[in-house]
């Protein structure tokens, strides 16, 4: 399987679980709208609604990272000398693979220590199971990283890193 | 000594293109292992998720979505057909139709990204084929776009109203007034600049037109008004209105006209989630950030040392919107909010400066920012749709920031502009 390929699958991957997670919560959402204004709250809404922004949050970033659109300021690297570029480009993937190889560690010992607690509102669902997001997550975004570097190096369109929404 | 290390590392972080929202992770977590030990690490896992399990937030995916909804769902077309057979007879009728565009789109969407990239696909190509210059058509379409940001929802609101405890729905309601005033203003200065270029008027006033597209767009023009109607009368919280809002899109672009296809649904939902992302990854690692300044009492040592620097409210107004424009050059609204806010609320209560009014302070001072490079956001996203020189745009769009920075002005020294609904309806 060649690296377009293995990026394309995972691309897919990440868009379906992102696409699973907005429409989940947008539904929950408006049900739990309906649930209220009939008299009948779901008392689990709040909190799974916010677990689900978390998991787009971070399944959501890898997504950003595959296509290399999180908020930076590409501009200095872009103007200096191309033999200072691939130094530079090291660090800034070492710093930022490092960051997240942290962020998976953190989440497995935590995860550890949340074994046998459960979600207030759901009590037959674990708090492994919701914050198992950071260490996945963050695995997932190194692979994410890893592979963008595919569309540094072998596309010349590669993402300018200046999006961003409000 | 340590912050201005920490500063000086974000800042190298960033120039070798490094993601804002990573390199302040990085940095805070080299602080909390170097001033409380290696064994303070796992607290990474538990701020980044804690972070961002707020319920108020979850109005912005939701927002996020409406808009991108919305984009594909043929509701744009027609709220710019609706604006045009409403402004299109003045002199310089496209511009006034892009302004007239943006703000209906602004009370629906809360994204000024979305807005110029929902629009200015449509209105920038017009009006250059219209004998428009390509400066001047990317600067009006990216400015108004920035009204989004002013005018209910705004996503940068309901980051500040989370950030800073203050109720969405009064800053909601705190940015009608400048929003529109800001929207009257550009008008007016897209005509003065239409009459002494010459740009033609768009199209004859006709009731019967007006009418027509009126009632192709009136489901569309009804979204705000059930939305807004529903946050502000108290029957649903802004993130239900938020949820309402994508619903009613969905129901719109399905039912009503027809143009949803499932292609482009998914491609809304990708384009939501990745947008989303990208803000609340911001806001996971300025948390982390966040408690670090907080345990080591930057917040407060700040909020004294400029209490000490100056006494009066309106000196302190004064620096604070420097402070704030200058940020906003260079970093992004979310980031900017997420990182500054926490640190000046101390001196916010301390002086006595309503949060509500400072929040719509702080969002004209990022608008702003989102007008003026380097960073400048929407005006990167609107010259990238219009293919056009950032610098040529800014020459031009120096016309519009100044009306931006004329209702700062004004909302900064006459709080009763933003205040005074606030005050009626909600104290």
């Amino acid at each position: 399987m060649t690296v377009p390929k293995i990026r394309n699958v995972f691309e897919r991957f990440l868009e379906v679980l992102v696409i699973a997670i907005m429409v989940s919560l947008a539904v929950l959402v408006v049900v739990g709208v309906v649930f209220r204004k009939v008299g009948a709250a779901l008392v689990w809404y709040d909190e799974v609604a916010s677990i689900l922004l978390t998991w787009v949050t971070y399944y959501g970033a890898c997504l950003a990272a595959l296509k290399r659109s999180h908020i930076g300021f590409p501009k200095v690297m872009q103007a200096i000398r191309r033999e200072l570029q691939l130094p530079l480009l090291v660090v800034r993937e070492v710093a930022v693979i490092g960051f997240f190889a942290l962020a998976a560690w953190a989440g497995l010992r935590v995860s550890a220590i949340l074994e046998g607690t459960y979600l207030i509102s759901i009590p037959t669902v674990s708090k492994q199971l919701t914050q198992s997001v950071i260490p996945i997550g963050a695995v997932l975004f190194i692979i994410a990283e890893l592979l963008s570097l595919y569309g540094v190096f072998g596309e010349p369109d590669a993402g300018t890193g200046e999006e961003g929404v409000p | 000594m340590t912050l201005l290390l920490m500063f000086v590392g974000l800042l190298a972080l960033v120039v070798i293109d490094v993601p804002i929202a990573i390199a302040l992770g990085i940095i805070a977590a080299l602080a909390m292992a170097m001033t409380s030990g290696l064994e303070t690490l796992p607290n990474v896992a538990l701020v980044l998720f804690d972070s961002t399990t707020k319920f108020p937030l979850i109005a912005i995916p939701l927002f996020i979505l409406a808009g991108a909804i919305m984009n594909v769902s043929g509701i744009s077309r027609r709220l710019i057909a609706f604006a045009s057979a409403l402004f299109g007879f003045v002199r310089g009728g496209l511009a006034m139709v892009t302004i007239g565009a943006s703000l209906f789109f602004a009370e629906i969407s809360g994204s000024a990204v979305a807005d110029v990239a929902a629009l200015g696909s449509i209105l920038i190509p017009a009006m250059k084929q219209k004998g428009y210059s390509t400066p001047f058509a990317t600067a009006v379409t990216s400015s108004a776009a920035t009204l989004a940001v002013i005018i209910p929802p705004s996503i940068p609101m309901i980051l500040y109203a989370v950030i800073s405890g203050s109720s969405v729905v009064e800053l909601f309601v705190a940015g009608i007034i400048p929003g529109v005033l800001g929207g009257v203003l550009m008008m007016g200065v897209a005509y003065a600049l239409a009459v002494r270029h010459d740009f033609p008027v768009e199209e004859v006033f006709r009731l019967r037109r007006l009418w027509m597209t009126f009632r192709e767009a009136g489901w569309a023009l009804l979204l705000p008004v059930i939305i807004l109607g529903g946050i502000f009368s108290g029957w649903v919280t802004a993130t239900e209105g938020a949820g309402l809002a994508v619903v009613a899109a969905f129901a719109l672009g399905l039912f009503v006209y027809r143009e949803l296809e499932w292609r482009k649904l998914r491609q809304a939902l990708i384009d939501g989630g990745v947008q989303t992302a990208i803000v609340m990854l911001l806001v996971a690692t300025s948390a982390l950030l966040g408690n670090y300044l907080t345990e080591v009492q930057v917040p407060q040592r700040v909020a004294q040392g400029l209490i000490e620097f100056a006494d009066s409210r309106l000196l302190i107004l004064a620096l604070l919107n420097v402070f704030f424009l200058i940020i906003g050059l260079f970093l992004h609204s979310a980031a900017a909010i997420i990182l500054v806010v926490p640190i000046v609320m101390p001196l916010v209560h301390a002086t006595g400066i309503d949060p509500v009014h400072f929040g719509l302070i702080v969002t004209l001072n990022l608008g702003i920012g989102q007008q003026t490079p380097p960073v400048a956001s929407v005006l990167v996203t609107a010259c990238s749709v219009a293919k056009a020189d950032i610098w040529e745009v800014s020459k031009v769009n120096v016309f519009f920031v100044a009306v931006l920075a004329a209702v700062l002005l004004l909302v900064t020294y006459v709080p009763i502009v933003s205040m005074v609904l606030v005050n009626l309806f909600y104290r």
